[in-house]
């Protein structure tokens, strides 16, 4: 191989097409496919962000429970999610995911076999993976609620789940924000390794896109240039939701 | 003792204590503690620091579970029961339905720092009361005009000066339509020069007829609006009685040491 090819001094596949229309919409361009590929990065990483932020509101719960057994599972989970490389829990989620399923739903007395498609194992691979970070991010901020918060509210007569919601909630959000900011953004990155089951997301896309045309270089960099385009505009989104969620703390 | 003539003994009694005993690991904090207080007293808790005071007022609505003893509301006995040895509500709704009963005032006043003062005052009303939520903005703006803050209600707790905080605080408890205001040191978070505004608050309700127990080291205050004053040390009742009693003629010697410590400083 030559490594100038990456550069795109090798003539190309595509003889005759300037490289800017390789990215366009036309007949020629990859532009509609990278677009495909951007929302399917957007769905896979929206999905399991809150997929994260469920497991993770379960996972703070068991830490900060009472219960010896939920305060080992939990410690497990985000132990072993944490300590092994992302593109592996991706890789035993694909190959034995659909096994798991197949039999918990025998379990339920289901006899078929349950295939999982490579959207759902990329979500909730994804998903593990962010809610384990989430977990202790969401942890610390339920910790970092001031008491006579929660006391005031249990002196008004308020119920557990009234607490829940509107105070402990609310509160929780405003210290949990930033931090939950930064679990989007490794999920967001993550979806790039769901790139391994063939599932057809930005990186996926641009991998063809790279080889069909000879270009790596040119599709690579357009690829970053969409991944940071996304990861400002939520970045952006993040801080309005901050300073929603801060209103009336005063600024530091 | 004008202001507040001997209740009648057919009085209800709002809240009744009796022989209650809570230990924090090792420690006893309160060591078989009994309190009556009918409808229409003012019953001041004095005491040095750790002498149990502030924990037999969070007893009282259940902020701390007491190990033994009963505590009533409104003819109400509070249901306990053993749990792996400790103490915990029989019945958490019996719990939530008797504190709507009880106002809390903290030292820490605790406003909900998310809500404005409009809003920490209407959340409870409307959420556990279930008041409609037009009646409940128009008490609140009545209570808030009350303890004269009125002008503060759409602003967030941290714009305001601790008096004015504790005094939203104050009017968050009203809102509920309490028999009872529990107090827990009120005044000792604020600058001196904003205790005044505070003490006229309680004074008011007190004037009004108000039930309530408070914990405070103002004195003065104590002697001024109290119906009886109890004076707690070590987890038991060293003393109680009238104001004028036990702040000036008191019979136990620890009393008498307590108040030359602390008259001499708050005057």
């Amino acid at each position: 191989m030559d490594p100038a090819g990456c550069l795109g001094i090798r003539p190309a596949l595509f003889p005759g097409v300037p490289m800017l229309e390789l990215l366009s919409f036309g007949p020629n361009g990859w532009g509609g496919q990278l677009l495909l590929g951007t929302a399917m990065t957007v769905a896979v990483a929206v999905s399991a962000f809150a997929f994260g932020i469920v497991v993770g509101s379960l996972g703070a719960s068991a830490k900060l429970s009472h219960s010896l057994v939920l305060n080992t599972i939990a410690d497990v989970y985000t132990t072993v999610v944490r300590g092994v490389p992302e593109l592996l829990v991706i890789y035993l989620l694909f190959f034995g995911g659909s096994g798991v399923a197949t039999a918990i739903a025998r379990a339920f007395g289901y006899d078929g076999r349950v295939d999982l498609d490579a959207f759902t194992i990329g979500v909730l691979a994804v998903g593990l993976i962010s809610g384990a970070y989430s977990t202790e991010v969401i942890r610390g901020a339920v910790q970092s609620v001031p008491f006579g918060q929660i006391e005031a509210a249990k002196a008004c007569g308020m119920s557990r789940w009234l607490i829940l919601r509107r105070v402990l909630v609310p509160q929780t959000m405003r210290f949990a924000l930033p931090g939950l900011g930064n679990v989007w953004q490794l999920t967001l990155k993550d979806t790039a390794l769901v790139s391994v089951t063939a599932l057809a997301e930005l990186m996926r896309v641009t991998h063809l896109a790279a080889g069909a045309t000879r270009e790596p270089f040119l599709f690579y960099s357009a690829a970053a240039a969409l991944y940071l385009l996304l990861t400002t505009i939520s970045t952006a989104l993040f801080n309005r939701a901050e300073l929603s969620a801060n209103r009336g703390v005063r600024r530091a | 003792m004008n202001r507040h003539p001997p209740v009648s003994d057919t009085a209800t009694a709002a809240v009744v204590v009796e022989d209650l005993h809570k230990r924090f690991g090792e420690l006893e904090v309160l060591k078989g503690v009994s309190l009556t207080a009918r409808e229409g007293d003012v019953i001041t808790l004095i005491g040095s620091s750790g002498s149990g005071k502030s924990t037999l007022l969070r007893c009282i609505n259940m902020l701390e579970i007491p190990d033994d003893g009963r505590i009533v509301i409104g003819g109400e006995a509070i249901a306990l029961k053993k749990k792996r040895g400790n103490t915990v509500p029989a019945d958490a709704r019996q719990v939530e339905r008797l504190r709507t009963r009880l106002g809390m005032v903290f030292q820490s006043f605790n406003l909900w720092t998310h809500m404005t003062i409009l809003q920490n005052v209407i959340e409870a009303p409307v959420h556990v009361l279930g008041v409609p939520k037009a009646e409940a903005v128009d008490r609140a703006r009545m209570l808030l005009d009350k303890v004269g803050i009125l002008a503060k209600a759409d602003a967030y707790p941290v714009q305001l000066s601790g008096g004015q905080q504790q005094r939203a605080a104050i009017a968050r408890a009203l809102a509920m339509q309490p028999k009872v205001m529990l107090f827990d040191e009120p005044t000792s978070a604020l600058d001196p020069e904003l205790v005044g505004e505070v003490l006229r608050v309680i004074r008011q309700l007190a004037d009004e007829g108000s039930t309530m127990i408070l914990v405070t080291h103002e004195m003065g205050f104590a002697r001024e609006v109290a119906s009886k004053v109890v004076f707690l040390h070590q987890g038991r009742i060293e003393e109680e009685g009238s104001p004028d009693k036990v702040l000036t003629d008191p019979d136990s010697d620890r009393v008498r040491q307590f108040l030359s410590r602390h008259l001499s400083g708050a005057a």
